[in-house]
């Protein structure tokens, strides 16, 4: 290895989910910058490992065993060396930025790359980067099977044992359940009613997270059996003495009222209690203000409800404070712009309901997340797809 | 086989886009990977838009578990107006024609102007007061009547056995029976001469659906006597 790559920024992070073995230079994109050879020293100690005594032995050893041996030492000492060349990479980048090398963090290294190679680029992950080769390369299984080639788990020929473990562990634990309510039943104990597993708020961890937990790939259909296996689980009448085997498959859903921080009302100099909110709906934008101890005056840029022609909007506008009680006691002042009526109303609907949220009780508020007017609808115009008719029709098709 | 071809065709969509992969467990088949082409996650839930509706919920009990699920947003037909009758939303919007759906209201509403005129000049002219007081006049409630008087309980579906078609008598959902009513009575109401109005002839048919009598009506019937004469095929349903 030559000592003039020292300082290695990645330009992108195509090295990520590659499984390749070889590590030739080329694999990924990178500048090198030379800043100057005094850790010609440093660098050399990776360069020769000891002799190999393993290979020696392995005379008896199959050639797989052999491949993957060589493969496994190839990674390790391509990370060890990448590892080396980090280190010293932040030794330089500190130097650059004359901050003090042994007290140089990730946060500074961070900063100075930012600093050193401003990016226009819009997505964080295409900007360049620079990281310990540990993060930067995926994470590889450590060897399953001893020097004789004899793999450790029982489920090896399988090809997949972290997932058919996950399922041998969820029959084990069902049967478990069985067991237990055979032996209620036996003793004629009926099941205490209180006693009942609550996944309120939490859902099952999706694929890719249950591949990364079991370092394993997971294919859809094998993903779709473990979540009707754990279903099957959760649905038994004692699946409460599971909780703890469940809840590692199960990740919290941020929903319902704790998400959503409310603000405090404001007073105009009057002492009259105001909130104002933004709010949009497919390409229209709405602003509006409501204002406590009102008539119900509602006005829509300057006008009156009648700035809706069709009755739909005026009850769209209208639902919100119906819903909550509060037509006739709050006055109502909305901005819109952008998009079509439909739009118009919607985009006011939902800001006057963000709004509102203020003046209201905390049961009134999620009882109005419950009728659907606290979620900004996310359904847009689909666009046009080339070579068909429209987003989704496609032309008609005659063979002749 | 046709198993297979659900399954490639959903690794195919898979393959294309695999954020809004979702499972769904299709009645009848196994776990099938389909493409959902929803706007939201299916962790969304539908919106109880009316506070009746909620009273409901919180009657059942069903409010514990929506305590954390995420609420679709209302869709624009829908309010908690006291004037909100879902049936005739739906109505309305197998009417609409080309996403005109305020002339569709606008079509309702004339159509349930037609049905009060005509009921309240039957009033005037019933020969004594009793029989007046007997005449609903009340154009809502005349339309679910109607809607309800229209509502198949069977259908025909052809079923091939040995080379020959038979029409075996089915039961439908609930849901399937409401859009056949509403389908029958939109057709009725679309057949008229040119010079009528839909609505004028809308309001005639809902009477006369009402009142249990009509085009519709009768065709309910039709229906439920050739189910009746084709009773002998029923074990076709399921051998």
């Amino acid at each position: 290895m030559s000592s003039s790559s020292l300082l290695k920024i990645f330009f992108s992070r195509s090295a990520k989910g590659t499984y390749s073995h070889s590590f030739p230079g080329l694999w990924y994109r990178a500048v090198t910058i030379s800043v100057n050879s005094f850790c010609t020293t440093l660098s050399s100690a990776v360069d020769e490992t000891t002799e190999d005594t393993a290979l020696e032995r392995s005379k008896t050893m199959s050639k797989a065993m052999r491949a993957y041996l060589e493969r496994a030492k190839a990674h390790d000492k391509f990370i060890a060396e990448q590892a080396v060349e980090y280190e010293i990479g932040m030794r330089h980048l500190a130097n650059i930025m004359g901050e003090d090398p042994e007290t140089f963090t990730t946060e500074d290294r961070d900063r100075s790359i930012a600093y050193l190679f401003p990016s226009g680029l819009f997505e964080p992950r295409a900007r360049p980067l620079m990281k310990h080769p540990m993060e930067l390369f995926p994470k590889r299984k450590a060897a399953e099977f001893d020097e004789s080639g004899r793999p450790f788990h029982t489920l090896f020929y399988t090809g997949r044992p972290a997932y058919y473990q996950v399922l041998h562990d969820i029959t084990g634990v069902i049967m478990e359940l069985d067991h237990f309510s055979s032996r209620m039943s036996r003793l004629n104990v009926s099941k205490d009613q209180e006693k009942s597993l609550n996944l309120g708020g939490s859902e099952w961890i999706s694929k890719s997270e249950l591949e990364t937990k079991i370092i394993e790939p997971v294919k859809d259909d094998d993903y779709a059996f473990f979540i009707k296996s754990m279903n099957r689980m959760v649905n038994h009448p004692y699946s409460y003495r599971a909780e703890d085997f469940i809840m590692t498959y199960r990740k919290e859903v941020k929903t319902g009222q704790a998400t959503q921080e409310i603000p405090k009302l404001m007073y105009t100099s009057d002492g009259v209690p105001y909130m104002t909110a933004y709010g949009g709906r497919k390409t229209a934008r709405a602003n509006v203000t409501v204002y406590g101890h009102g008539s119900g005056k509602i006005t829509i840029n300057g006008e009156d409800i009648l700035y809706f022609s069709h009755i739909q909007e005026r009850e769209q506008v209208v639902f919100p404070l119906h819903f909550s009680g509060l037509l006739g006691h709050v006055d109502v002042v909305a901005e819109v712009e952008g998009g079509g009526t439909t739009g118009k109303a919607g985009a006011i609907r939902f800001a006057l309901s963000l709004a509102l949220r203020p003046f209201l009780d905390s049961e009134v508020v999620e009882k109005m997340r419950l009728a659907g007017l606290l979620t900004r609808d996310p359904r847009v115009r689909e666009r046009k797809k080339p070579g068909q008719k429209g987003a989704r029709a496609k032309f008609t098709w005659k063979k002749r | 086989m046709a198993m297979s071809v659900i399954r490639k065709f959903s690794l195919l969509r898979i393959g294309l886009r695999s954020e809004f992969l979702h499972l769904r467990c299709a009645s009848g088949l196994p776990d099938v990977l389909t493409r959902s082409y929803s706007k939201y996650p299916p962790s969304y839930v539908e919106p109880l838009y009316t506070q009746k509706s909620q009273e409901e919920a919180v009657e059942v009990g069903a409010l514990e578990e929506l305590k954390f699920k995420p609420v679709k947003a209302a869709y624009v037909f829908q309010n908690n107006s006291v004037f909100h009758d879902p049936l005739v939303v739906k109505f309305s919007q197998h009417i609409m024609k080309a996403g005109q759906r305020s002339l569709a209201r606008e079509l309702m509403v004339q159509t349930f102007e037609q049905i009060k005129r005509i009921q309240i000049k039957k009033k005037i002219e019933a020969e004594s007061p009793e029989e007046g007081e007997m005449i609903e006049a009340n154009p809502l409630k005349i339309f679910n009547q109607a809607v309800e008087n229209c509502r198949p309980v069977l259908h025909l579906v052809p079923v091939k056995r040995g080379g020959i078609t038979y029409k075996v008598p089915v039961p439908l959902t609930e849901k399937r029976s409401y859009f056949v009513a509403i389908r029958w009575l939109k057709e009725a109401g679309r057949e008229k001469f040119r010079t009528v109005h839909f609505p004028e002839k809308m309001a005639k048919e809902l009477i006369d659906a009402a009142n249990n009598e009509g085009r519709v009506v009768k065709k309910k019937q039709d229906l439920h006597r050739q189910c009746e004469a084709n009773r002998a095929y029923a074990h076709y349903r399921w051998s």
